[in-house]
């Protein structure tokens, strides 16, 4: 049995020891063989993370870190040849005795598995589709409908939810997370608001208390259109597990989907140990969970702060912290100098290696002089943007805002609403009141104005881009988002001879290249790459949205006209002309009875092969007969004429029709 | 406010456009100004530059063969090997009308010395029939692009990105950007967005069709049987990329097309749609290319080239430059844009085109 090296004592202050489990039922289950340990209350990633397993597998050799947004499906072994009935792992909770094995990898005997590194799942991740979800490609079981559907269960999808129930409206909301209140807690307060806690915990019970709002938890949301939705639900059924696909149709939608963490691009970004800030704060807040005894920080934005001050006081040790802003100011990093956390302005990661002993990670930097900075995880945190993911799946549009370094939405969707900090608010407040707002906007109401009042950029810096290290290291590629799309930065042109033996990395010239959906994220960082014009980051955001066709194009009706079969003696328009404007339809007699080729050409003599001297051309062949266009003059002659067909030369006579 | 007057105004972004801009400058001393971004870098492809077709007119073959050696190494010259490469495109066929033009074109494509193999049904599935054309040549155009630009550059080729556009019943046209206007004498619209965008309504030939069109991008999936595949019947393009997802281009709204392309890859395929997109094509009422001054006085066309209208260009720039052959004078000659669209020497196969009447 696995240990639970990774989980945090249960006097963790600050609330890292994991509000979601009940450390009191401890369970066991195997996942691949492996008996893994958690308590109840853990879903299957987060006790497969406690144990240790901080491995997805290898890309193009290298290991890519198992994190909240890359995983595979897992299906219960008895299941193991029925892909539709997998579930995802971030979302099922794991049950004691339950017997998984995850979907993709190579299945490996018990020898086999002794030898296997104990981290990994060992997926191969060069397999395109080892991270697929089969449930996207099931058609879904209609629902009851809904007046309003709240997709996010995050402050500003309960407000919206109970902004709708108070509107007199049947609500469902949907949350992928199996708590409600969202990641608002990172973030902190401002001043003249609660605690980000107090006010999770007051809106979720209000809406658990609703009789007007259903919630479904550990449901995703991954195909929509005007007034209807497609969901993967996650149930516990009688003590089992099981996956659902369910169509729910809805007078009205609010997307409250929130923000996306990106990843600051450089060299071993995804390896084990590196994570998102969002990532780790999830992690230890739901479940305790928080691998190693030490990290680093890297940053663009205030909240990785925050993280690093709430870690510090969970025990661990916070090395440094990186900000790529040389002059950011913060209430969070004023507080965090006073832990004595180093401080590192505009300093950016190059390059995040493997260490072959001591701490996991050894992290450089772009500061010539400093040493490379040991490590058990590296916490990064490029930024954040609003999650359009459903937005532009149902035909939202979106732009580049340059003074945000993301992209938002744009304009109104017809029957869809953003909420929150997917429509672009920033503060705790300005999401809440931006819930009910939406509802407003989906009734048609008079519309308030919404609070997103920041604090003075003097005093609270705006968040930079993401950093982009410039260090291009082929054995630990670059990703430009931590999902499950692995899409690397665009390799520099090669000035060096390499082995022909040795591998390369993957890498597209150009991002329509690449052959995986475009994240959101990745095309935000596409454009801070210079792969993709700012002016066109909306456009290729909406393109390259993964889509699943929904409802009434699920049957659609596939758009070739069948045309009408050519008559015996139909000349089509294609050898309109061009036999001259006499041209006749004659019927050919061969020496010998044989088919021949509709557009086989005829010349006068057996000499001329040239198309340009071609006197006619087979039409088709209609049982025995061969029809074929031929100029006047060459009927008018009465000669014998040369048919050429795949090299052959056939004699035939022409016959008027 | 500033003004300079060019001979011409090159709009579009496809490399035919950014060639015919290039070659009106280099070749044949023109001031030109050339308006279209590059944007194969990063969208959806819309179409290919292939140097074979499904043309059944021998003129147009004979054109493209003499053309294709000057075109091959003004490419190798812009944008070294890596701009274009080989492939072997399949052609396939559904119904007997498009079985029969596709027998035709076979017999076109061989008569000028072209490889022409017939491809296994058993490649194709659902008792069609196919040709595999070996050795095409195909732009290869996200490394191709960036080249043109600089290429263009280097050519003296002027580039605006206007806020708005005026051109005239003769053609002229005028580029208004911010506090700068520039003048052309001739607008040559070179591809079907900016026909489509920029083309005033009442020079609008009646041979050209706004069509929907639509492009997806599945996931990977196992090989098709040739990395480059079209459907006659339908005109949809499959093209596999080096890591197996399958660019499908062609006719059709989104939904209707994307369940086409479903269908023409198997319903046996796992594959997801990792991106589409829907945008308006050009097509002619013949399905031959239109050429020249809409209404013999306006702004020049190029449209309906389907895919081998790069390889041509060479030829373009000199009809247009007044330094065309006699052969190529009688070709583009014979594929006037303001030609009434019914069925004449300039015809070729076409899908049928929706709400319009064959």
């Amino acid at each position: 049995m696995r240990p639970q090296i990774n989980r945090l004592p249960d006097t963790a202050p600050k609330g890292f020891a994991g509000g979601a489990i009940d450390r009191s039922r401890p369970l066991r289950f195997r996942l691949d063989g492996r008996i893994i340990s958690g308590f109840a209350g853990d879903t299957v990633l987060s006790a497969a993370l406690a144990s240790g397993i901080d491995t997805l597998g290898t890309h193009e050799g290298r290991p890519i870190g198992l994190t909240l947004r890359a995983n595979p499906a897992i299906i219960h072994a008895s299941l193991a040849n029925d892909p539709q009935r997998a579930l995802p792992m971030a979302r099922t909770p794991a049950l004691d005795g339950a017997e998984l094995i995850t979907l993709g990898a190579r299945r490996s005997g018990p020898i086999a598995r002794l030898f296997r590194p104990g981290r990994t799942l060992g997926l191969p991740l060069d397999l395109s589709h080892c991270l697929d979800r089969p449930w996207r490609s099931m058609t879904g079981r209609p629902e009851e409908h809904r007046d309003l559907v709240v997709v996010g269960g995050g402050v500003a999808g309960l407000s919206a939810a109970l902004a709708g129930a108070r509107a007199g409206l049947s609500v469902l909301l949907i949350e992928a997370q199996t708590e409600l209140g969202g990641m608002s807690g990172l973030f902190g307060t401002q001043d003249g608001e609660d605690s980000p806690e107090d006010s999770m915990a007051r809106l979720a019970a209000d809406v658990r208390a609703s009789d007007a709002i259903t919630v479904w938890p550990g449901s995703r949301v991954f195909a929509l259109r005007r007034g209807l939705l497609r969901v993967h639900r996650v149930e516990t059924v009688n003590g089992a597990i099981h996956g659902r696909v369910i169509d729910v149709p809805a007078n009205h939608i609010v997307l409250a989907t929130g923000s996306l963490e990106r990843l600051p691009i450089f060299a071993g970004n995804r390896l084990p140990g590196v994570t998102g800030s969002l990532e780790a704060f999830e992690l230890a807040r739901n479940f305790g969970v928080w691998p190693g005894q030490s990290c680093v920080v890297a940053t663009s934005s205030n909240p990785a702060y925050r993280l690093a001050m709430l870690a510090a006081d969970a025990g661990v040790a916070v090395g440094r912290i990186m900000d790529t802003r040389p002059q950011a100011a913060s209430r969070f990093i004023e507080f965090s100098r006073a832990y004595g956390i180093i401080q590192s302005p505009g300093t950016v990661p190059v390059l995040a290696s493997m260490s072959r002993s001591g701490p996991a990670l050894s992290v450089k930097t772009d500061r010539a002089d400093a040493p490379p900075l040991p490590a058990d995880r590296l916490i990064v945190c490029g930024g954040w943007q609003p999650d359009l993911t459903l937005w532009h799946v149902a035909g939202g549009k979106s732009h580049w805002r340059a003074d945000r370094h993301r992209i938002e939405a744009l304009g109104p969707c017809d029957g869809l609403v953003l909420a929150g900090s997917a429509a672009g608010y920033l503060t705790r407040r300005g999401c809440i009141q931006s819930g009910a707002d939406a509802i407003d906007q989906v009734l048609g109401r008079s519309r308030r104005p919404v609070e997103d009042t920041t604090i003075d950029p003097i005093y609270e810096s705006p968040d930079a881009p993401a950093s982009l290290g410039t260090e291009m290291d082929e054995a630990t590629q670059a990703y430009l988002d931590g999902g499950t799309g692995l899409l690397q930065r665009p390799a520099p042109a090669r000035t060096k001879l390499a082995w022909p033996t040795r591998r390369r990395p993957v890498t597209h010239p150009a991002i329509s290249e690449a052959p995986q959906p475009l994240a959101i994220c990745d095309v935000a960082a596409g454009v801070d790459l210079g792969l993709i014009p700012p002016e066109a980051a909306g456009v290729v955001a909406q393109e390259r949205v993964t889509m699943v066709p929904l409802g009434a194009t699920d049957s659609a009706p596939d758009h070739a006209t069948p045309m009408p079969t050519p008559t015996d003696t139909q000349v089509p328009a294609y050898l309109a002309g061009r036999f001259g404007p006499d041209a006749r339809v004659v019927r050919l007699t061969l020496k010998e009875a044989r088919a021949i080729e509709p557009g086989a050409l005829i010349y006068r003599s057996s000499d001329a092969s040239h198309p340009i001297r071609a006197i006619g051309v087979v039409l088709r062949q209609r049982g025995h007969a061969t029809f074929a266009l031929v100029s006047a003059r060459a009927l008018s002659t009465g000669l014998p004429v040369s048919i050429r067909e795949r090299g052959q030369v056939l004699s035939a006579r022409l016959e008027a029709v | 406010m500033s003004q300079a007057e060019f001979d011409f105004a090159v709009f579009g972004s496809t490399p035919l456009a950014h060639l015919l801009a290039g070659l009106l400058a280099g070749a044949h001393g023109r001031t030109v100004v050339h308006i279209g971004e590059s944007a194969a870098g990063y969208r959806l492809p819309r179409g290919i530059d292939l140097s074979v077709a499904p043309v059944t007119r021998p003129d147009t073959w004979s054109i493209l063969t003499d053309t294709l050696p000057e075109t091959l190494k003004l490419i190798s010259q812009i944008a070294g090997r890596g701009g274009w490469g080989r492939v072997d495109p399949i052609y396939f066929a559904d119904d007997e009308a498009a079985r029969e033009a596709l027998s035709h074109i076979g017999h076109m494509a061989a008569g000028f010395g072209l490889a022409i193999e017939p491809t296994a049904p058993s490649l194709l599935g659902g008792g069609r029939n196919g040709i595999t054309i070996r050795d095409a040549i195909r732009l290869n155009r996200p490394l191709l692009e960036p080249a043109l630009d600089r290429w263009l550059t280097r050519s003296g080729v002027t580039r605006s990105t206007p806020d708005a556009v005026t051109i005239q019943a003769d053609g002229r046209t005028e580029l208004q950007s911010g506090e700068t206007a520039l003048v052309a004498r001739q607008a040559i619209l070179a591809d079907d967005e900016s026909i489509a965008r920029w083309l005033p309504l009442r020079q609008w030939p009646k041979l050209l069709h706004r069509q929907h069109s639509a492009s997806v991008l599945t996931t990977p999936t196992r090989s098709l049987a040739s990395p480059l595949m079209v459907e006659l019947d339908s005109g949809v393009t499959l093209l596999q990329q080096p890591e197996g997802g399958i660019a499908a281009f062609g006719q059709g709204r989104l939904a209707s097309f994307s369940a086409h392309v479903q269908a023409l890859l198997g319903h046996d395929r796992q594959v997801e749609q990792a991106g589409q997109t829907t945008f308006t094509a050009l097509h002619t009422s013949d399905g031959g290319p239109a050429v020249g001054r809409v209404d013999g006085t306006g702004a020049d066309v190029v449209a309906g080239m389907g895919s081998f209208g790069a390889f041509i260009v060479p030829a373009l720039a000199r009809w247009l430059a007044g330094k065309a052959s006699t052969e190529e004078n009688a070709w583009f000659g014979a594929r006037l844009a303001n030609r009434s669209g019914t069925a004449g020497p300039a015809s070729e196969f076409a899908a049928p085109l929706e709400g319009v009447a064959s």
